[in-house]
């Protein structure tokens, strides 16, 4: 049986980078647009991870920059969510399409 | 056992189930009442509206345990080294967790954890 | 320990800056009033104190460096929060969470401070971040209007992503050269695909948090929606601080790959100055004129990165002190407008020399300044940076960036003529103007004139390493 290696999980990651990338940019509710981002960041852990354990193994760069990556995202999911409440508060609503007072 | 074996086992367990459900629908009558339609056929019926939006309080509550809990994180790879830096871990570890709390006395004050 | 006192002096300050006001929060709670004149005195000594003390050398295993011309950058820094707290006390003083409003934006500073200072990508990463989600929570600061919200929830979900493109582009980096820091990647770097693939994502996130061209679209929704001062903020202190890290990266950590970034960097700032210039043409709203003239400001900042060379550093760094003096004094008297009048369209402005004089000339040099025109400061600033990307020959390149800067002029100059000739029948009442924000409008008068005439400063620039 071939065990996985580097480019299978490469291929996953990039996958899950532009699985993010298109629901951020087709979904219209701000809080699916939100797990978008997560899917994102999450690829990109994959990354660091992969490219830590496969290509650079005598070091631990990656695995240090995925555990940040990690709690960042949580502070950023966390203000983003108190300004969609504010925003729910305001609008009465989540849809993207709604919060369209600013235009040219 | 090879490969076929597992082709049998499919091919018998599709038959075995499509044989069941051929059986009943050419042995029963099937009858149909507006009580079997019902989504539970059990039980007293719901009161009120069964798809109640969630009270904002619970985000916030939600938001709140988020942040501190991740902050956890950190203590990881403070542990893998903490034996070996001595008192300058105990120190550093001492101001994080200063700074947390001092976000926590915050939301206190702000009522932010008072329930509603 | 020594060291870190030295070399860290700048961020420990404003950590203890930070922790004073939340103690003060989280305290008794004083009245804003009270509040506001002590924070100002500490902004100011936050200001002095950094031309004092300043080392060179890095801590932390080359995480963190500073130099002279850091410090300065950081001054620079510091200098635009100090007038922000002056020119916005009207709007500061009514606001009813003022403490936590100046908990975030010196949060902000101070991840701005590390980002400049940053010697490794993480490190990078890590203050990048702190210096975004506060501005984010900052813009939402109008509670109960929509616009503000709204432009918020713009600011977090585009700054999000593109921290996300960032760090796809950095995973990258690690995957082709094995190592984060600034000082061990450029010799590992040798312009194969995968290297130039990481580059592309990184200078695009780059781009977004300038708001470089393709990736402009937020920043005029985001600049109209929240308070004037929180614009302030993003587009003066946020722009400048991502410029100068811009430098150190192009400058340093891709210098290898330096034929692909210029051309990049050519076609995006021509592409910045053109659509920045000919979207300002036609906006009735002062802030997002003031939005998509900063816009094309950045365009022109790219010109002086482009040139690969100290003059381009220096010619960046004096821009962005001039920057600084004019975005603010114009940005403060319409915040000043705004908060009595309620006016933000141009067409609002319509004889307002007739009652506000003193608000009209600082106005009136601030958008000179702004559009380049000689005796400011502003043309000098651009003269530098022009000159300094002329260095690399390309003269059409230099040609189409005065060329708009002549557009420029047309859009600056109608707000003058609104304000000092266009005739109206009910033009606004005599403003009351605070002695802070009369204080910082003369501070920013006199640095739109002084720091032009003395060619000193840029000499002294220079020196900086």
């Amino acid at each position: 049986m071939m065990q996985p290696g580097l480019y299978h999980i490469l291929f996953i990651s990039t996958a899950l980078f532009f699985m993010g990338v298109y629901g951020f940019f087709t979904r219209r509710n701000l809080v699916t647009m939100l797990m978008s981002l997560e899917l994102v960041l999450n690829s990109v852990n994959l990354n660091f991870i992969a490219f830590n354990k496969y290509v650079w193994p005598g070091k631990m760069d990656g695995l240090f920059f995925a555990l940040f990556i990690i709690a960042i995202a949580a502070a950023e999911a966390a203000v983003a969510i108190a300004i969609i409440i504010n925003l729910y508060r305001n609008h009465k609503s989540i849809d993207v399409n709604d919060a369209e007072d600013l235009k040219y | 056992m090879g490969p076929s074996s597992l082709i049998v086992l499919i091919i018998a367990a599709i038959a075995f189930s499509g044989i069941a459900v051929l059986v009943s629908k050419v042995l029963l009558k099937a009858t149909k009442n507006k009580q079997k339609g019902q989504p539970y056929e059990c039980g007293i019926p719901t009161q009120g509206k069964t798809m109640v939006q969630l009270n904002v309080g619970y985000y916030l509550f939600a938001l709140i345990f988020l942040v501190f809990d991740v902050e956890l994180v950190f203590l990881y790879p403070w542990a893998v080294v903490a034996k070996s830096t001595g008192w300058l871990a105990f120190i550093e570890i001492v101001i994080f967790f200063f700074i947390i709390f001092m976000g926590f006395l915050y939301a206190h004050k702000k009522g932010a954890l008072k329930w509603m | 320990m020594n060291e870190l006192l030295t070399l860290m002096k700048s961020e420990l300050v404003l950590t203890v800056l930070i922790f004073l006001l939340l103690f003060v929060k989280i305290g008794r709670g004083v009245r804003n009033e009270a509040l506001l004149p002590i924070i100002q005195v500490l902004l100011l000594l936050n200001f002095i104190v950094g031309f004092f003390f300043n080392g060179e050398g890095s801590l932390f295993g080359g995480m963190f460096h500073t130099s002279s011309l850091i410090a300065f950058e950081k001054n620079i820094l510091s200098l635009a929060v100090y007038l922000i707290s002056l020119l916005f006390a009207g709007w500061l003083k009514k606001s009813q969470h003022m403490p936590e409003f100046f908990l975030l934006m010196i949060t902000a500073l101070l991840g701005m401070f590390l980002m400049i200072s940053s010697g490794n990508l993480l490190m990078f990463y890590l203050s990048l971040e702190l210096s975004t989600i506060p501005v984010a929570a900052m813009a939402n600061f109008d509670l109960d209007k929509k616009r503000s919200s709204e432009g918020a929830m713009k600011m977090i979900l585009s700054s999000a992503f593109s921290s996300g493109i960032l760090l796809f582009g950095i995973s990258l980096v690690y995957g082709a050269t094995g190592t984060l820091a600034f000082a061990e990647i450029p010799a590992q770097l040798n312009g194969s695909p995968l290297q130039v693939l990481a580059f592309v994502f990184l200078f695009s996130a780059f781009a977004f948090k300038l708001s470089v061209v393709p990736f402009h679209l937020w920043a005029a929704d985001v600049y109209e929606g929240s308070p004037i001062a929180v614009t302030a903020f993003l587009s003066v202190v946020s722009k400048a601080s991502m410029a100068f890290i811009l430098i150190t990266v192009l400058y340093q950590v891709f210098k290898p790959l330096q034929s692909i970034w210029y051309n990049m960097l050519v076609l995006l700032a021509m592409a910045t100055m053109v659509v920045g210039n000919l979207f300002a043409l036609r906006q009735q709203n002062i802030k997002r004129l003031f939005a998509f003239s900063s816009i094309a400001q950045v365009g022109f900042v790219l010109v002086g990165i482009s040139s690969n060379s100290t003059l381009g550093v220096a010619s960046v760094v004096y821009f962005m002190l001039i920057y600084v003096f004019s975005a603010m004094a114009a940005l403060g008297v319409a915040a000043v407008v705004s908060h009595h009048a309620g006016q933000e369209n141009i067409d609002g402005y319509k004889g307002l020399y007739k009652n506000n004089k003193f608000l009209s000339w600082a106005m009136a040099l601030a958008l000179f300044s702004l559009a380049g025109i000689p005796p400011t400061a502003g043309f000098f600033g651009k003269l530098f940076l022009l000159a300094a990307g002329g260095e690399r020959g390309a003269y059409w390149f230099i040609t189409v960036a005065a060329l708009n800067m002549i557009v420029s002029l047309y859009y600056y100059l109608r707000v003058v003529r609104a304000i000092f000739m266009d005739a109206n029948e009910k033009p606004i009442d005599i403003i009351p103007l605070g002695n802070t924000e009369r204080l910082g409008l003369v501070i920013c008068g006199a640095g739109i004139i002084l720091v032009g005439l003395a060619g000193g400063i840029f000499n002294f620039i220079q020196t900086l390493h």
